[in-house]
């Protein structure tokens, strides 16, 4: 999947969400689910993980 | 017959285009070759043909140091560019034949509104065919990915412009990833070498799509040579170049073609750095308003959910006394209706009650003479034989 198809996932998680659409037993797991999707995309936008691999590759 | 030596008749020669073209003229060409050397001018001056462009008049022109001091510098700060190979000319001239050199019109006087109103005739002819072409607005139908990190910058490497655009990215929160392809910024060889630095990123992006758009910068100032930008091939190349492309050429005057069809435009390399990193912006706002939806929907989800549990766990004692009471009123009744059926109240009303081997007796026909009957009264038993 690509960011770009994460975000949009996030985005449709998110509203489906507020719809409704999701029992409380289904939640912990869609809550899961986005938590990740944010992360991933974060990872992607700023030099926190590259700043890391930068500097592994120098030590 | 006796011949002239070759001064003399050159020398005739001379004297006829002096006296009969004794006087200046304005002429309209184009310059196939234009070079200076010691301060002087040399141009090649053609006449092609509309239709077949094969030439069909030529002649070499000159402007002497005097004359180009002053010339040289008001062209190129009319038209914005030097004079060079390929631009269309109007110039005050006379003939000068000498007897050494041969032919050459001298040159006095240069007209640069002419090549500026050719330069815009052409423009407008290039804009004309792209947009028959039906490529013109190609570039503004492709949109920017989201994560748009890895950029292929096409610029000249020595320029200062290169240098603000990858400082301006370093010091954005993001994580941009740039690799250059230098070109030559000025001049007439800026089509060319533009060019083939897209074809370079378009090799690279069908092997593995490593860029997400295309950035062509140049710093430097407004009097440059941009007529390198308006060219007809350079435009159908970015034109339909299958990856974004931002321009940012740096130059005062209006768009110049490049600008036009590519998919945004902006003034400075700086401004484009800018551009990328606002486009992130967006992104991240994008992410982080997601977070803050699910933050809001669950404290939400949360105060509801407690509330509900509030509100039946104080409901839960009032029910269960609410249980209570109907159960015991229940009880009430069934003892009542117990106590009702108890024997003892009817022996202490006098009735009493005949058993026969343990069993309640209810019909007489069932008792056969001679049997033993039990008799309970309220207090005591009698036993009796049946007659």
């Amino acid at each position: 999947m690509t960011y770009e198809e994460s975000l949009k996932q996030l985005e449709e998680l998110v509203r489906q969400m507020e719809a409704g659409n999701y029992s409380i037993d289904q939640l912990a797991e869609k809550l899961t689910q986005a938590q990740q999707l944010i992360s991933q995309c974060k990872e992607k936008l700023y030099k926190t993980d590259s700043e890391i691999k930068k500097i592994l590759e120098k030590s | 017959m006796d011949a002239l030596s070759l001064i003399e008749l050159n020398s005739m020669v001379r004297h006829v285009i002096e006296r009969s073209m004794g006087r200046e003229y304005w002429v309209e060409a184009e310059l196939s070759e234009c070079r200076e050397n010691r301060g002087h001018c040399f141009m090649e001056l053609i006449q092609k043909d509309e239709h077949s462009n094969t030439p069909i008049a030529r002649a070499s022109a000159k402007c002497w140091q005097s004359t180009w001091g002053m010339l040289g510098p008001y062209f190129e700060r009319t038209t914005g560019q030097p004079l060079h190979a390929g631009l269309k000319v109007r110039l005050q001239v006379y003939p000068q034949f000498h007897e050494a050199y041969g032919f050459s019109w001298i040159i006095t006087d240069i007209d640069p509104t002419f090549t500026l109103g050719d330069m815009a005739r052409r423009r407008q002819e290039i804009i004309r065919q792209l947009k028959e072409e039906g490529v013109f607005d190609l570039q503004k139908e492709l949109s920017l990915p989201l994560f748009c990190q890895n950029i292929a910058v096409i610029t000249s490497q020595t320029a200062a412009g290169y240098g603000d655009f990858v400082n301006q990215l370093a010091d954005s929160p993001y994580d941009f990833h740039t690799q250059l392809f230098p070109a030559i910024m000025q001049g007439e060889q800026v089509e060319q070498s533009v060019i083939s630095a897209l074809n370079q990123i378009y090799e690279l992006y069908t092997l593995n799509s490593q860029f997400d758009c295309v950035v062509i910068i140049r710093g430097g100032g407004a009097t440059a040579d941009m007529s390198g930008f308006d060219a007809l091939d350079l435009a159908e190349n970015v034109a339909q170049f299958p990856l974004p492309i931002i321009t940012g050429i740096g130059h005062d005057r209006d768009e110049c073609i490049l600008d036009m069809v590519s998919h945004v435009r902006v003034k400075t390399p700086t401004a484009a750095a800018q551009f990328l990193i606002s486009h992130l912006d967006i992104t991240s706002q994008r992410i982080d308003t997601c977070a803050e939806h699910i933050n809001t929907f669950f404290s939400l989800l949360k105060t509801r959910e407690e509330a509900r549990i509030d509100k039946l766990s104080s409901y839960l004692p009032i029910l269960i006394s609410h249980l209570f009471e109907r159960e015991q009123h229940r009880l009430e009744m069934l003892e009542q209706r117990a106590k009702a059926l108890d024997p003892a109240i009817l022996f202490k009303r006098g009735y009493s009650m005949t058993l026969h081997n343990g069993h309640l007796l209810r019909n007489a026909a069932d008792v056969k003479p001679g049997t033993e009957l039990e008799t309970r009264l309220e207090q005591g038993t009698i036993i009796s034989i049946a007659k």
